[in-house]
């Protein structure tokens, strides 16, 4: 093994500071890691459980004397301190820890207790509490540079223990590459590695991986389990909640290293900002992402308390490193957390506008809810621009007009397009709008005469979707109405709105004219501005005889329309329905024809026009259609019409108009609905919006029905350094909040946030609870080096990247990880670190991995909605409220990057499960890595990795025969294969390729498996290296990074 | 015990490489050779059933537990609790003393009325146990139950009343009751997961149920339920991919094991000898799954009994019968939801299909288990996270949580009994008041574990599942 060469400056340090570390009891290394787990629970803050009215973590309480006169400690002498005789009494009876409390005290740890009081019992306040103090740096190993080498080479030369060798290149590159983008390394980025001699190779490739964008979304994985980010509200029906924008957000703010104190300001009180900006207040999403109900019978005021306790929950954990739970309902029983700092705490979040009950029920009124069903969103939100959408809008758009281009270039024969252009030409000088509005006749048949119940069942025939039709009602009808005649160019009247069952028809003379599109128009002050109207309309066809045949639309828009929902996903069209709300203007809408229609000289184009509202307004008919019904005559579409030559945007106007060119219209009405879902570049994010702040009382025992507790006004903790406190004048603001955590009074979170990076990188937090900096957490390992880390963040501008370059740099990450047999007496949890800590990659990166070394993941893209991979079928199926159906993604969405998973809080996708990612009901700040079957049996049979193994095994296919499984290995292990590997796997695909030889149709369903295709010249072959792939990324080497 | 500690997880899987490693030696020919046995699994897999109780704290009376979780609450008045003072009352104001001021979920707001129960009583079997008229088979087994008429829970909503009746708290990440009795007891089979769960759902009264109800929350995810599917395949991923026979998944996983023995050899990582030990379990669950499904060894008759149209069906007769199959390959929780009894309407409706649905097959199920002289060791819970009120809401009950009533049978059970009592108006729980967590720490402790000792360390703290609360109930202990 080599040697680094910074022992031996090391040993002196260590033997400099050894003279006072032996023979010292420390109150915070030592006595109060016993006291808290032994003592506190009865002699600690809870006034309520307290024993004896003895309380020892007060040094001036432990030092008087007890109801019977005995004094619990004594300084100095150990023989006249009660709680010496006590842990040493042979007493059952008089014996602590209590026979209650099952915990028993070691010889050694009682022998520690007797030390500490003979040397005098100094307590020290706890360590995550105090303020920090910048510590001496150890002197610098030779050649080095970083200071977390001198301070963990002086514990390890203390200990007298030699660091690891650096780990091989190939193994360094890719637990870089892993721990900072959570992809692995290609192989061309291996071998250039290896090439690059510098000296500063390494760093080189440190800060190229700190500036790929896929370092924001490997960094955003951290955060959004701190911030418990998922696609459904949790609660009961657990519907989608839109809060996207802010997993764009937390990945951009890595991406561009945004100072973690404005990060931390603008997730805490975007909206509260000067002029806030879209980006902060999508930021402030982060106070919305707790669960939230619309149960029906759900108390409004029983959830307000459940949404305000968690976010105390949350707010505490992610910033303060503190569990502030138990203090709902008690004083903390071993911090000194009260009751009262969770309510003073929780009183700073009570102006952030949320609904108890996301519902307006008769029994629990919401009135400005009036309406919102289980599809609607979850208020407030705000639209902002999306760079995501924005960058699919214009491809999709380029996508569009490459296809008519394509159409263009394959267009040989212009006949039908010159003779379209000439009947177009002649129509628009008639009609130079590009719009008929010929006489008819409108008339209102009644309701059937039909039983109500009947009526009822029959009474939703609404267009549904894009191509369906007109149904005619079945049941006999009465003898019709007169009709009303009106002239070209009229506006009608609607005798009254249309109630269920009726009929309102219009016919239109249109002629010989083909018609593409219908468009009706409603007149400024058709009804009164800001009254509505809920509109559906079909249309037909009716012969001489009075028969009609149904006509079919295919894509509708108003130029005004509310939104309507499916599941919170607006739908972007009016196919299923109009409700309109009346501006104090015109208004138009356009239906797109499925095929244009001419009717003959015996025929008329009828409109059944269904709306509550009786309106006034125009009908029209048009031969000219459009991808985008509201530009059919649209001004730049009118003079488009006008160029005589066949260019991509004559060819659009003429596929779309004349209808007759089936395959290529359906590629392009596709395309059309998938661009109308890019929503023009916009989405809408959930956000923090003030309001007048709830009452916030202490809840004893957190009951929400105890309204017996003082109310409490927005306050600092009370255990932490630079109280601040709201005054009858000024009521302190999540703004006050957030300048206080970034403030050079609080220690505590950059403890929290350097001790979270650092698990990252090294396995193990210098404190190993993540979670809890409080006295129930670990003193940490190196507790200089998390202070000098913390100072290092907080007083140099809360730099995150540089923090972590810091880290990735030192040669103590650089260490080989293979763990160290020799030291497992004197540190069987490698907490000094003489080696690198090997760790499995977490869920969302076992899948990037895979996907990645298979050539399937889009890397292409950043941000965005959430997407659907394959999951097991009817795994949603006891949600209700609305029942869920699952579709997979198609397209490219499918092979996303899991942090991009749809996050359903209650049915968390079973791969992600398996793999340890939480459903993020909560702030969780450390995942736990099991080792199960269930994620054996993911990695071997579930769809993802079944394809990827197979897309992998093409990538392989096309290279030469004696190079695939070296590249296989470079690809999965970001390594060259080693000769003892190769034989048995040679063995493996020579088995498999016979078989598959022989069992053909077994080779064709493997190699089926998933949405892609590999190109196969011999399927057999194919799907026995889809096997041999299947081993390369099972194995354990492929989803751990050492 | 050594209570589970997530920090000192993380920090053991470096000191569990030197337990294995001094397991299998530290050199690579030893590894290999290991590895070369095909009964190199159960070097380990030992490691993986067995629970933190090194022995259990009190008597073992039971070895499993069947949970019917009546999901959406049924009607206690209905079933378990005659109230002819109520029936007296019906269609009349509710006494305002009873209510003011207690928590109402939908008839928030609103004038409350009586309801009297909508069947007759009768009393059943040697006991003379008095339960409803239209449950002739749960009726039948009267002999065999211990009624529990005053329970209490804490929570009104479906969500989270589901959550605290499986995890005593309402606080996210606590694992669920059968994490425990997983985590305590650890499992007598390695073929299956340890803690099952099946769902079905009822023609009415459906409520929505979250997989949160069997997460093991805080503890490692291999004590979480693992929910068997009625669509599709039965455990998620369990089938081989299409196109992959059971001999060629052995290939492959002989292969996996080949290169992680080859990893080993120059890594020290004890995880590499952990997730070779996890892809024998798993090819082995692979391998019992298939058999667990098949029911052709089960008697015409059996079916019958059930109840059971067709096998495999996902309906909760069907399920019942699994449930019997899970048991008796030592699977230590198995969690049946079904999704029948949000009667706030159509109640006596309701009521009717949950006897054609839920009466027959719970009857038979624990004739069944008797049968087999299995019922001895087993444990059954039978109830919701909720009751109903005794007031009406149009033609059904609202939730109630003041007083409902579950039963249990089996395992250590004092059969043939009812305990505790509601007021006269079947309201409030007043004799022998029984809450969640006295529940829990009493079905516990028939299962050998007391309930103040199987902690969990979390946050600094010792999570238990009866919180700081719970009381063993004797009375309900033979």
């Amino acid at each position: 093994m080599r040697v680094l060469p910074l022992v031996a400056p090391f040993l002196v340090v260590g033997l400099l500071g050894a003279a006072e570390s032996t023979d010292t009891v420390r109150f915070n290394r030592d006595i109060r890691p016993i006291m808290s787990d032994t003592c506190f629970h009865c002699h600690g803050f809870d006034p309520k459980s307290r024993k004896g009215s003895l309380r020892l973590d007060i040094r001036d309480d432990a030092l008087k004397a007890g109801k019977s006169g005995a004094i619990a400690i004594v300084p100095g002498k150990p023989d006249e301190s009660e709680v010496i005789k006590r842990l040493f009494t042979k007493d059952e009876d008089d014996v602590m820890p209590n026979k209650e409390s099952h915990k028993t005290l070691t010889a050694a740890q009682k022998d520690l207790f007797r030390r500490w009081v003979a040397q005098g019992a100094v307590y020290e306040p706890h360590w995550a509490y105090k303020a920090l103090e910048a510590p001496v740096v150890p002197a610098l190993p030779t050649g080095g540079k970083n200071p977390i080498d001198a301070f963990i080479g002086a514990k390890l030369a203390e200990k007298k223990i030699r660091p690891s060798a650096e780990a091989s290149k190939e193994r360094l590159l890719r637990r870089a590459s892993l721990d900072l983008t959570g992809l692995p390394p290609t192989p061309a980025e291996t071998a250039a590695f290896l090439a690059d001699g510098s000296a500063d190779a390494y760093e080189k490739q440190v800060d190229r991986l700190l500036a790929s964008p896929r370092f924001g979304e490997r960094m955003a994985v951290w955060w959004l389990d701190v911030a418990r980010f998922a696609d459904t509200v949790g609660y009961h029906g657990d519907q989608n909640q839109r809060i996207f924008p802010y997993r764009d957000y937390v990945i951009n703010a890595f991406n561009t290293n945004k100072p973690f104190d404005v990060f931390t300001r603008e997730q805490l009180a975007g909206d509260l900002l000067p002029n806030p900006t879209e980006e902060q207040l999508v930021a402030s999403g982060y106070n919305r992402l707790n669960m939230m109900t619309r149960e029906g019978g759900a108390q409004v005021k029983e959830y307000l308390a459940k949404y305000g306790a968690e976010r105390v929950r949350s707010v505490s954990n992610a910033w303060l490193g503190s569990t502030f739970g138990c203090a709902e309902c008690h004083d903390h029983k071993f911090d000194p957390i009260k009751s009262a700092d969770f309510y003073t705490l929780q009183a700073f979040f009570a102006d952030v506008k949320q609904w108890g009950v996301y519902a307006d029920y008769n029994y629990t009124p919401e009135p400005e809810l009036k309406g919102v069903g289980n599809d609607h969103p979850f208020y407030p939100e705000v639209r902002t621009k999306n760079a995501y959408r924005t960058k699919k809008d214009a491809e999709f758009r380029a996508e569009l007009a490459s296809l008519y281009a394509k159409t263009l270039a394959e267009q040989k024969d212009q006949t039908d397009f010159s003779a379209w252009q000439k009947d177009i030409a002649a129509f628009l000088s008639e009609h130079p709008t590009g719009l008929l509005s010929p006489a008819g006749t409108f008339f209102l048949k009644a309701a059937p005469p039909v039983a109500p119940a009947k009526m009822a069942a029959k009474a939703p025939a609404k267009n549904t979707d894009a191509t369906s039709v007109a149904k005619k009602p079945a049941a006999k009808k009465p003898a019709a109405p007169a009709p009303v005649a009106f002239a070209a160019g009229a506006t009608i009247k609607m005798p009254k709105g249309v109630a269920k069952g009726e009929d309102f028809a219009i016919t239109l003379n249109t002629g010989a004219t083909p018609i593409a599109s219908v468009r009706i128009d409603i007149p400024k002050g058709s009804i009164p501005a800001d009254s509505a109207a809920n509109i559906t309309a079909r249309f037909g066809i009716v012969d001489a005889k009075g028969k009609e045949r149904p006509v079919a639309f295919h894509l509708a828009d108003a130029t005004h329309r509310e939104p309507r929902y499916n599941s919170t996903f607006e739908l972007t069209d009016i196919n299923a329905g109009w409700s309109l709300k009346m501006p104090d203007a015109d208004v138009h809408a356009v239906w797109l024809l499925d095929t244009p229609v001419t009717t003959k000289a015996d025929e008329k184009f009828v409109i059944h026009f269904e709306s509550n509202a009786a309106l006034t307004l125009k009908a029209s008919v048009s031969p000219l259609s459009h991808d985008d019904p509201l530009k059919v005559t649209a001004p730049e579409t009118l003079s488009s019409h006008k160029d005589p030559r066949l260019t991509a945007a004559t060819v659009a106007l003429f596929l779309n108009s004349r209808g007759t060119d089936r395959a290529t219209l359906e590629k392009t009405r596709t395309l059309t609905t998938t661009l109308r879902r890019q929503y023009d570049g916009y989405a809408w994010s959930m956000v923090t919006q003030a309001t007048k702040p709830l009452t916030v009382r202490v809840l004893p025992r957190g009951n929400f029905l105890d309204e017996t507790g003082p109310v409490v006004l927005p306050t600092t903790p009370s255990f932490l350094p630079g109280l601040r406190t709201s005054t009858e004048q000024k009521r302190l603001t999540r703004l006050d909040l957030a300048d206080w955590i970034n403030s050079k009074d609080n220690p505590i979170t950059a403890r929290t946030v350097m001790n979270r990076l650092w698990q990252i990188f090294h396995g193990t937090g210098l404190s190993a609870g993540l979670d809890d900096l409080g006295s129930q957490g670990e003193l940490p390992s190196h507790p200089e080096l998390l202070e000098w880390l913390s100072l290092e963040f907080r007083d140099k501008g809360w730099d995150v990247k540089k923090m972590i370059r810091l880290m990735v740099t030192s040669r103590t990450y650089r260490q080989s990880s293979s763990l160290r047999p020799d030291l497992k007496e004197t540190d069987p949890n490698n907490r000094l670190l003489a080696s690198q800590n090997p760790r499995r990659l977490d869920a969302e990166f076992v899948r990037d991995n895979a996907l990645f070394v298979a050539g399937l993941l889009n890397i292409a893209d950043v941000g965005g909605p959430s997407v659907k991979p394959y999951q097991p079928e009817g795994y949603y199926e006891p949600m209700q409220f609305p029942n869920r159906t699952y579709v997979a993604s198609k397209d490219s969405d499918q092979w996303r990057r899991g942090l991009y998973m749809h996050w359903q809080r209650m049915y968390l996708h079973p791969m992600l499960i398996n793999f340890d990612a939480p459903s993020r009901d909560e702030c969780t700040a450390l995942r736990s890595y099991s080792n199960t079957p269930q994620q054996a049996l993911t990695l071997l049979n579930d769809p993802t990795f079944v394809e990827a193994a197979r897309a992998m095994a093409a990538r392989l296919l096309v290279l030469p025969a004696g190079d695939r499984l070296g590249q296989g290995f470079r690809l999965a292990m970001g390594r060259d294969i080693k000769p003892a590997e190769r034989p048995s796997l040679e063995k493996l695909i020579a088995a498999q390729t016979a078989y598959y030889k022989t069992n053909p149709a077994e080779a064709a369903k493997l190699i089926k498996v998933g949405f892609s295709q590999s190109l196969a010249a011999d399927p057999a072959e194919l799907a026995a290296w889809t096997q041999a792939c299947r081993v390369l990324l099972n194995s354990h080497e492929a989803i751990t990074r050492y | 015990m050594r209570p589970y500690d997530p920090v000192a997880h993380a920090l053991s899987i470096n000191r569990r490489s030197f337990l294995t490693k001094s397991a299998y030696g530290l050199g690579s020919a030893a590894f290999a050779m290991l590895a070369a046995k095909s009964g190199f699994s159960d070097l380990h897999a030992a490691q993986f059933s067995k629970g933190v109780l090194q022995k259990p704290d009190l008597p073992v009376k039971a070895k499993r537990v069947i949970f019917l979780c009546m999901a959406g609450g049924p009607p206690h008045l209905e079933l378990f609790d005659n109230k002819p003072v109520l029936k007296s009352l019906h269609g009349q104001a509710f006494p305002e003393s009873f209510t003011k001021g207690k928590q109402i979920a939908q008839l928030q707001n609103t004038v409350l009325k009586a309801r009297g129960g909508s069947f007759e009583f009768k009393k059943w079997g040697k006991s003379g146990m008095e339960l409803t008229d239209i449950f002739p088979h749960i009726g039948g087994v009267a002999d065999d139950l211990c009624v529990v008429r005053s329970l209490k829970t804490e929570q009104i909503n479906h969500d989270t009343a589901h959550a605290f009746f499986n995890t005593g708290s309402i606080i996210k990440g606590r694992p669920s009751m059968g994490s425990w009795l997983l985590y305590g007891l650890g499992s007598e089979t390695e073929n299956l997961p340890g803690y099952i769960v099946l769902t079905s759902a009822g023609r009415t009264g459906q409520q929505p149920i979250s997989s949160r109800q069997w997460s093991s929350g805080v503890l490692p995810s291999k004590y979480q339920g693992i929910q068997f599917q009625s669509k599709g395949e039965a455990v998620h991923y369990i089938g081989n991919p299409e196109g992959v026979c059971q001999s060629t998944q052995r290939q492959v996983i002989d292969e996996i094991r080949r290169l992680n023995g080859q990893l080993a050899e120059e890594t020290v990582d004890p995880e590499i000898a952990t997730r070779v030990a996890q892809y024998e379990m798993a090819f082995k669950m692979q391998s019992s799954v298939p058999e667990l499904l098949d029911f052709k060894s089960e008697s015409a008759k059996t079916l019958e009994n059930y109840g059971i149209k067709e096998v495999g069906d996902g309906s909760f007769a069907s399920n019942c019968l699994m449930a019997r199959r899970l048991a008796e390959r030592g699977v230590r929780m198995i969690q049946l939801y079904h999704r029948a009894w949000d009667l706030h309407g159509g109640l006596d409706n309701g009521m009717k299909m949950g006897a054609e649905d839920v009466d027959k097959a719970t009857g038979a199920l624990i004739r069944d288990l008797k049968e087999r002289g299995m019922l001895d060791d087993t444990l059954i819970l039978w109830g919701g996270e909720f009751g109903r009120t005794p007031m009406g809401q149009g033609t059904g009950r609202d939730h109630h949580i003041a007083g409902y009533s579950v039963f249990l049978a089996g395992g250590g059970i004092k059969a043939g009994t009812t305990y505790g009592a509601t007021d006269e108006l079947g309201y409030n729980a007043v004799e022998n008041v029984v809450d969640v967590h006295d529940l829990h720490a009493t079905m516990l402790a028939l299962m050998g574990i007391d309930h103040h000792r199987l902690n969990v360390k979390y946050q600094g703290l010792d999570v238990r599942l009866t919180g700081v609360a719970g009381k063993v109930v004797k009375g309900i202990m033979a």
